[in-house]
């Protein structure tokens, strides 16, 4: 391959083949690169820009803001989406670090647990989510049944914010944890074994090395997924609407099925946008960080 | 710039209603396009097809038709409004509250005036005025849809559970004074309880929806506001409830429904039920009795392939009143009654009319709407005159339909009118925000007294009200 075949474009032809029958504007690289690139930068442009772009301009409607601020599930709505982002993505990313310390061990028992462990991230949300709605059952729920077994009084899991909130938070922990644990167990794979060979002979134990060599070599990783997994979390829909619908009494939506309750059981498209606008300088936040950090 | 973001929100919806864009393009061509709510039974679907070929060979013309379940059905149509790119016909078994009253409001349905007046002496009037109603561009009531069946408010219960309990099962029999009723079902949880805890220790007496996630919880409300002689809406539309007389009915009605929860007689997941759960508690035998709007529970059980004889349907189920209310007067009741819709982006209204009126036609209707198997009850006084819905079914050995004919002494006996939303979209809105089970979640999540719980309520309804200019 010669390196003006390499280079590509049209310009980096031998001037005989093209050269002499186009002309000089058109030979401009750059042009080039805007006719090649074109059929993606259009669909780019129908799909991604314009939607974006007028969704946001239809946002700007200062009475959808009036309204969904008057809204009083809004405000909860506000409250539930920061105790989701926060609570769920932290501690599935702290479970997730030290979970990937465990798989990394080389035995067969650990590869045998490790396949099972991936079984939740593997299976299609919705028969997990209706497996554990059944297993909530105030009536004929497994967790109510071992606790009256138990001498306990029965527990309405979803019939109420709290455990209801804490239920969707847990099976977003459930459902994700396996995927974040096999990235940082890729990282933890990309760390040297000298390092830890090293600190052994120093006598650096278990927690010395981690704080020590791992955790500083996996700290942008870590960080990086934190990021990602606040903006995937951030706009979440399927679990939260599957587990609990809004339900009870609409306290606990977060914002992806307020602007769903609000565009398709209401009818208020404009609603819908502005619900997802308020969420949209913190995910702008979160992938400007992002991309400083990962320096894109 | 309010109309730029109009149109924006159009085209922004043009992807929410993709599913429906083939269809949409072909109609177009001058094919009808008919978007149709999906049957709970096979049967429904079936006479509909049915029905669609006579058209097709009749007219000489072709008909799409797709069947939806309501759920999706309802943003299909909500998308397709929105972006104006509609099918010709819509019948959504939400038409009536979710579509009707806004988007009639928006001026986005054909004024289906001529329709009605051709239909006119053939309807209930009781029924037509859900169609009737404000658009805000012209300033002028019409027709917006045409009304062709109604569900209202049934109680079923399990006789055979009842026996079981050493009570009395005969549906004449079961009191109907307010205290004695609800009692009635409690003293029936007591009784199987304590008869065999094992088996029903997670029975519940009363299987009464008061989720957020369930239109059953607005119907079960709204009863109950009337039999407290409570009114949201005066004649005109205006919203009343803050009155003292109103206030007061919606404060006992609160109550009613916070003290009947937390007494312990209701299901612990009625707060998170769907508007199935309370049919699948009863079918699976954890609930006495469930107040339900439509028949959906008898007609369930008519065609259970598991019981051949139909026994649960004969002898082991019954279907009652609402009991009277704490005045002791007798039960007045509401009727939700489903409409058909042309959007006014149609292209092809006149067929698209000629397609309605070929379906309401007496026959066909009658044998489309018994294929529901009385789940609901015709809005013309033709079809309504068939002995089906006097008799009802005959058993195999002979017994008695207990479920039709009390719907039909309901809605022809009855005091029976239709929900308000027709008087003013804005009470659409109150429902679609489920304003009254939220209210009812104040009571039992919060606990916040029913006073509190009212005047939040009513405040967001006026709020609501003020949003239509």
């Amino acid at each position: 391959m010669s390196p003006t075949t390499r280079e590509g474009g049209l310009s980096a032809l031998p001037r005989a083949v093209v050269g002499s029958r186009l002309p000089a504007v058109l030979r401009s690289p750059t042009l080039q690169g805007f006719v090649f690139t074109a059929p993606l930068l259009l669909l780019f442009a129908a799909f991604v820009v314009y939607p974006m772009l007028s969704g946001l301009y239809a946002a700007t409607d200062p009475d959808s803001y009036r309204a969904i601020f008057g809204d009083p599930v809004f405000r909860q709505t506000v409250s539930n989406t920061l105790w989701y982002v926060v609570v769920a993505v932290n501690v599935k990313l702290v479970l997730a670090l030290l979970l990937s310390g465990i798989l990394d061990y080389p035995f067969l028992s650990i590869r045998v647990l490790a396949a099972l462990f991936l079984i939740p991230w593997a299976i299609p949300a919705l028969p997990g989510i209706l497996s554990f709605r059944w297993m909530l059952n105030s009536q004929w729920g497994i967790f109510n049944h071992l606790l009256t077994k138990l001498g306990f009084e029965s527990v309405p899991w979803l019939a109420q914010h709290d455990t209801a909130l804490a239920f969707v938070i847990i099976f977003h922990i459930w459902k994700y944890l396996p995927f974040w644990t096999i990235i940082f167990l890729a990282g933890r794979r990309a760390i040297p074994n000298e390092l830890y060979e090293a600190a052994a002979i120093d006598g650096g134990g278990v927690v010395q090395s981690f704080f020590s060599i791992t955790f500083p070599l996996l700290k942008s990783l870590y960080l990086i997924c934190t990021l990602l997994s606040m903006v995937f979390t951030l706009g979440d829909f399927t679990v939260p609407w599957l587990l609990t619908g809004g339900a009870p009494g609409d306290t606990t939506h977060v914002l992806a099925t307020l602007a769903y309750r609000y565009t398709f059981a209401m009818g208020r498209l404009e609603w819908g946008l502005s619900t997802f606008a308020v969420a949209l300088p913190v995910t702008l936040l979160f992938i400007g960080m992002l991309m400083r950090w990962v320096k894109i | 710039m309010a109309q730029s973001r109009r149109e924006f929100l159009k085209t922004a919806a043009l992807g929410a209603g993709v599913a429906g864009f083939p269809a949409v393009a072909r109609a177009q061509g001058g094919k009808i396009v008919v978007w149709w709510n999906k049957g709970y039974y096979p049967e429904e679907d079936i006479a509909m097809q049915k029905i669609v070929k006579e058209f097709e060979a009749k007219h000489k013309v072709e008909v799409d038709l797709s069947f939806t379940a309501q759920e999706d059905l309802l943003k299909k149509i909500t998308a397709a409004l929105i972006a104006r790119r509609t099918p010709d016909v819509a019948f959504c078994f939400y038409n009536d509250w979710q579509v009707v009253p806004k988007y009639g409001w928006d001026d986005k349905l054909t004024d289906v005036s001529d329709v009605i007046k051709e239909l006119k002496p053939r309807y209930n009037e009781k029924m037509l005025e859900v169609a009737y109603v404000l658009n805000n561009k012209t300033k002028k009531r019409a027709y917006y849809g045409v009304p062709i069946e109604a569900q209202t408010m049934h109680i079923h219960y399990w006789r055979d559970l009842l026996r079981e309990a050493g009570m009395e099962d005969d549906p004449a029999k079961i009191p109907l004074k307010w205290d004695d009723y609800w009692s009635f079902w409690k003293k029936a949880q007591e009784a199987l309880r304590k008869k065999d805890p094992a088996k029903y220790g997670k029975l519940y007496g009363i299987g009464m929806t008061e989720s957020t996630r369930a239109s059953d919880t607005m119907y079960n409300f709204e009863m109950a506001l009337l039999s407290f002689n409570g009114e949201i809406l005066d004649k005109g539309g205006k919203i009343v409830a803050d009155q003292p007389k109103n206030k007061k009915a919606i404060v006992d009605t609160l109550k009613f429904f916070g003290d009947l929860f937390t007494s312990g007689y209701v299901p612990p997941d009625a707060t998170n039920w769907t508007d199935g759960d309370n049919n699948a508690g009863f079918h699976s035998r954890t609930l006495v009795m469930t107040p339900n709007p439509s028949q959906s529970i008898p007609a369930a059980q008519f065609f259970n392939k598991d019981d051949a004889e139909k026994k649960n349907y004969f002898d082991n189920m019954a279907t009652i009143e609402w009991p009277d209310g704490p005045d002791g007067k007798k039960a007045r009741y509401l009727s939700a009654v489903k409409t058909i819709i042309i959007p006014k982006d149609s292209k092809n209204q006149a067929k698209a009319k000629d397609f309605i009126k070929f379906v309401v036609e007496k026959d066909r209707f009658f044998e489309y709407i018994k294929a529901a198997n009385g789940r609901w009850f015709p809005a013309f006084t033709d079809v309504a005159a068939d002995s089906f819905w006097k008799e009802g079914h005959k058993g195999p050995k002979g017994q008695k339909d207990l479920h039709v004919p009390v719907a039909t002494k309901i809605f022809l006996e009855r005091d029976n009118k239709v929900f308000e939303h027709y008087k003013h979209p804005a009470l659409s809105q109150v429902y679609d925000e489920f304003a009254y089970a939220k209210a009812i979640s104040r009571i039992i999540t919060d606990k916040w007294p029913a006073e509190k719980a009212a005047d939040e309520m009513i405040e967001r309804m006026k709020a609501i009200f003020a949003q239509y200019k």
